[in-house]
């Protein structure tokens, strides 16, 4: 399942000293200790699939404690109303994980959809635990109210054989984890986090990515609360509550979000530290640790152990691409013989934002092979027209064809998966990734990644290969994005966006920020791009010596309408169009 | 009868509960989640000045005073380094809310403590004896809401902090000096808040731990408010009858949870809330 060998080297020198500890540190301490550690174990599950959610996809959530008093509620209700016995642990175990698994999706779907903001999904995630304990509160007898469930009967292992399976089960998980984290597949968390708008405008379908994750992490979580419940033999509604949930977010800040092993530790550290010190100084315990968070929040905001590792001078460990990936040329698609295919057609496209009318009646089409420029003066709604194009919520009226299919109200996604590109001004890539994961994620919506291994070859369809050897990236897989310089970034993304193998790029001031050089050469890529390959362009552009050179098209927009629209040399030398740009026909 | 002044007593309440979190979540897009400590400083503010015998009525200020100056403290010195990271300043303030929980708790104990209410007994209002500080609570809410309102609409002041909420860097760009305008309204909320603690503690009780249930209710109402007084006044009333009259009719439990559920779904249907831009 592991092909890379390094990876495979990595997890074996963490796996197997872990797995001997877990099976040799029952020997050597005594039973209050093993007995907190056991606790704490099941605690750091529960941290690890927060920093899974936080960490790693951006998802700041309060409410995981919810699935894990979920679990252990389901242990605790059939333990005690229904009996123990083998058939009795596997029910609640089953319904631990269906509880998960509706909650989860209801979560999910207030959570994440087309517009939902971060903010409002931590609210979400905050009320969640909130509406749990208050209905455990209210179940009366049946779930025990604010006292909770205890004294019922469960498995009956001694103390160090609990250890070795909880403490087993955990370096599992986190193994799990890990290699999932590293996987192709797995980085589409990190992409998602770093920048969720490219992420929609490559045809990942976020919402349904979290909804999945939250759905996953939470069965994690409610099968850990399950294992907490049937070895201490006490639920309380606090499990579930959120003022639990934000202990778990102190545990991953601290430990250092985005590194699972920092959570992991933290977790199991700081409940161990406090099972000994908040008996000794009670309030004085849990005042230290909120300074420490609050100075880690904003001192330290990547948390403790990448500050300590970075003291010894290890770096991040950050896992590099196999060193042998190879850029491979894809087939794509043939290009359509037929010429005269409509690639795109706007017919009445109207948005306005309150009275202020931005966009009114545009009506024109594009078809493959054409390179049409649009241009007109700041203010004239030309990005507004592109985002109306490539987000079917966004236009007030009107009708958008893609490839002859009408966008309705697709977000997105959706009309990325019509076939179209779309390329920002500023350059949109995912900061934390290299070069090659960047295209990688690119290609998700055409070749789905692996979720357990790294694949060292990387495919391209041969004009994104072009852009990246023209702009010399080709040599530069491995580096980091945020690295990049302006120029690079740009290329960066144009390659990412025809990775997807669009039919219909939209392109926004491609230009600007580049070199006189850098500008050729975008230049002479974009042209081939509709003489040999057949794809149908779309530039916003301010250059117009630019738009002169390139363009078979240019469509004129002013204060929101459709003014022009003819050859380079009608529209260029017209009178309309100097007016426009310059007020008055007087000047040169 | 009765219910309709549960009512607006409860909506009175939570405006002025909310009205601080509402103007520092505008001005700075931040929601402070120290919110609910600040109310436990204005309600502990008031219990220490009624223990040394100054009468209610100081004891207010000095909550206000005693909310203003720690905000003045944590606006300096945790909040200007996460200006740039909101989810981040989240956490910080609840941090901070640990932190003061716990020094609260250092100082004065955990036992619930009690201040004496500044209006006794109940007044005959429409047929019906209500209790007396109750309804004066809301008279004060309309104070505290029209004195904002003409402070933000009526002052060189609120016309600058208005422009800072709607376009912080066209703001700035402009010579509004934006941090000081920050730092001054967080102040102002958290004096507010402690303002609420202190008013509510008649209500209830003092305890180190009062503050969370009305965070949480706060929160959620400023979120559907988005950034508009009126709005949080409409949705006080409207969350604050539901809170009643499931209270009420329904179970206490199921009231507890009301406003924030509700919010959470309204949210859901209509992102933008009760706010109209």
């Amino acid at each position: 399942m592991i092909k890379d060998p390094a990876i495979h080297r990595q997890l074996m020198w963490l796996i197997l000293p872990a797995l001997a500890l877990v099976l040799l540190a029952p020997l050597v301490l005594d039973t209050y200790t093993i007995n907190i550690l056991i606790r704490a174990l099941f605690f750091a599950m529960l941290a690890l699939t927060v920093d899974v959610l936080w960490g790693y996809t951006g998802y700041l959530t309060f409410g995981q404690s919810a699935f894990f008093g979920a679990g252990a509620y389901a242990a605790g209700l059939v333990f005690t109303h229904l009996g123990f016995g083998p058939g009795y642990f596997l029910l609640a175990a089953v319904l631990a994980v269906v509880a998960a698994l509706m909650i989860g999706s209801i979560t999910g779907w207030l959570s994440f959809y087309h517009g939902s903001t971060p903010l409002y999904a931590s609210v979400i995630s905050l009320v969640l635990p909130i509406v749990l304990t208050q209905v455990l509160f209210s179940g009366g007898t049946f779930t025990g109210s604010s006292s909770g469930l205890t004294g019922y009967e469960a498995p009956d292992l001694d103390l160090e054989t609990w250890f070795r399976i909880v403490g087993a089960a955990l370096v599992v998980l986190t193994a799990f984890t890990c290699i999932f984290l590293r996987s192709d597949g797995g980085r589409i968390l990190s992409a998602i986090r770093d920048n969720e708008t490219r992420c929609s405008y490559l045809g990942i379908d976020i919402s349904r990515y979290k909804i999945y994750l939250l759905v996953a992490t939470g069965i994690v979580a409610s099968l850990a609360g399950f294992g907490y419940a049937s070895f201490s033999g006490v639920v309380a509604p606090e499990l579930a509550g959120f003022v639990f949930g934000t202990e778990v977010i102190i545990w991953v800040a601290l430990g250092g979000r985005g590194t699972i092993m920092g959570p992991v530790l933290g977790a199991v550290l700081i409940d161990w530290s406090s099972a000994y010190l908040s008996g000794n100084l009670p309030y004085v315990w849990k005042l230290f640790l909120g300074i420490a968070f609050v100075l880690v929040i904003v001192l330290l905001p990547k948390g403790l152990l990448p500050a300590i590792l970075k003291w010894f001078n290890r770096g991040e460990g950050k896992s590099t691409q196999p060193n042998t990936l190879k850029l491979v040329q894809a087939d794509t698609t043939s290009m359509t013989g037929d010429d005269k295919f409509v690639a795109i057609e706007l017919r009445g496209v109207a948005k306005s934002f309150g009275s202020l009318n931005v966009l009114s009646d545009i009506t024109f089409s594009a078809r493959a092979g054409e390179l049409v420029s649009l241009i007109g003066p700041n203010g004239a709604g030309k990005t507004t027209l592109m985002r109306c194009i490539s987000d079917g919520a966004e236009r007030g009226g009107g009708t958008i064809h893609i490839q002859g299919q009408d966008i309705k109200l697709a977000p997105p996604h959706q009309c990325v998966q019509l076939g179209l590109g779309r390329k920002f001004q500023t350059a949109t890539v995912f900061d934390s990734l290299t070069v090659a994961e960047c295209l990688r994620i690119a290609r998700t919506r055409i070749e789905t990644p692996s979720f357990t291994t790294r694949s060292n070859e990387l495919r391209l369809p041969s004009y994104a290969l072009e852009v990246l050897h023209a702009t010399e990236l080709d040599k530069k897989l491995n580096v980091v994005a945020s690295t990049l310089s302006h120029g690079e970034k740009q290329a960066l993304e144009l390659a990412m966006v025809l990775a997807l193998e669009p039919r219909v790029v939209l392109l926004d001031e491609p230009t600007a920020g580049l070199s006189q050089h850098e500008r050729s050469l975008i230049g002479r890529i974009l042209v081939d791009l509709t003489s040999r390959f057949g794809l149908c362009l779309l530039l916003v552009e301010h250059d117009l010596d630019f738009v002169r050179e390139i363009s078979s098209r240019i469509v004129v927009l002013h204060q929101g309408r459709l003014v022009m629209e003819g050859t380079v040399r009608e529209v260029v030398d017209s009178d309309l169009v100097k007016t426009i740009y310059s007020g008055s026909l007087g000047h040169a | 009868m009765n219910l309709i002044f549960d009512i607006l007593t409860t909506a009175a309440i939570l405006y002025i509960v909310a009205a601080g979190l509402l103007l520092v979540y505008g001005v700075m897009k931040i929601i402070n989640f120290a919110h609910g400590a600040f109310l436990t400083i204005g309600a502990y503010a008031s219990l220490v000045a009624s223990q040394v015998g100054l009468p209610p009525v100081a004891g207010f200020l000095v909550a206000l005073i005693a909310g203003a100056l720690f905000g003045l403290v944590i606006e300096r010195f945790v909040l200007r380094p996460l200006y740039s990271r909101p989810l981040d300043a989240i956490l910080a303030t609840w941090g901070l809310a640990i932190v003061i929980g716990q020094v609260i708790t250092l100082v004065f104990g955990r036992e619930v403590q009690f201040v004496p209410s500044p209006i006794h007994g109940t007044i005959a209002l429409l047929g019906t004896e209500y209790s007396a500080y109750r309804l004066v609570l809301i008279l004060i809410a309309l104070i505290v809401g029209g004195a904002l309102a003409i402070l933000l609409t009526r002052t060189r002041v609120g016309l600058v902090t208005r422009a800072v909420i709607l376009n912080e860097q066209l703001a700035q760009g402009l010579g509004i000096h934006a941090q000081f305008v920050r730092f001054l309204t967080f102040a102002l909320g958290a004096g507010i808040a402690s303002l609420a603690g202190a008013l509510i503690t008649p209500l209830s009780a003092v305890d180190p731990n009062m503050g969370v249930p009305w965070l949480i209710n706060a929160f959620m109402l400023v979120m559907v408010s988005g950034v508009s007084m009126t709005s949080l006044l409409i949705a006080t009333l409207v969350f604050g009858s539901a809170q009643v009259i499931i209270s009420s009719y329904f179970s206490p439990i199921l009231g507890g949870m009301a406003i924030a559920v509700l919010a959470a779904i309204t949210l859901r249907i209509w992102p933008k809330g009760f706010s109209r831009d």
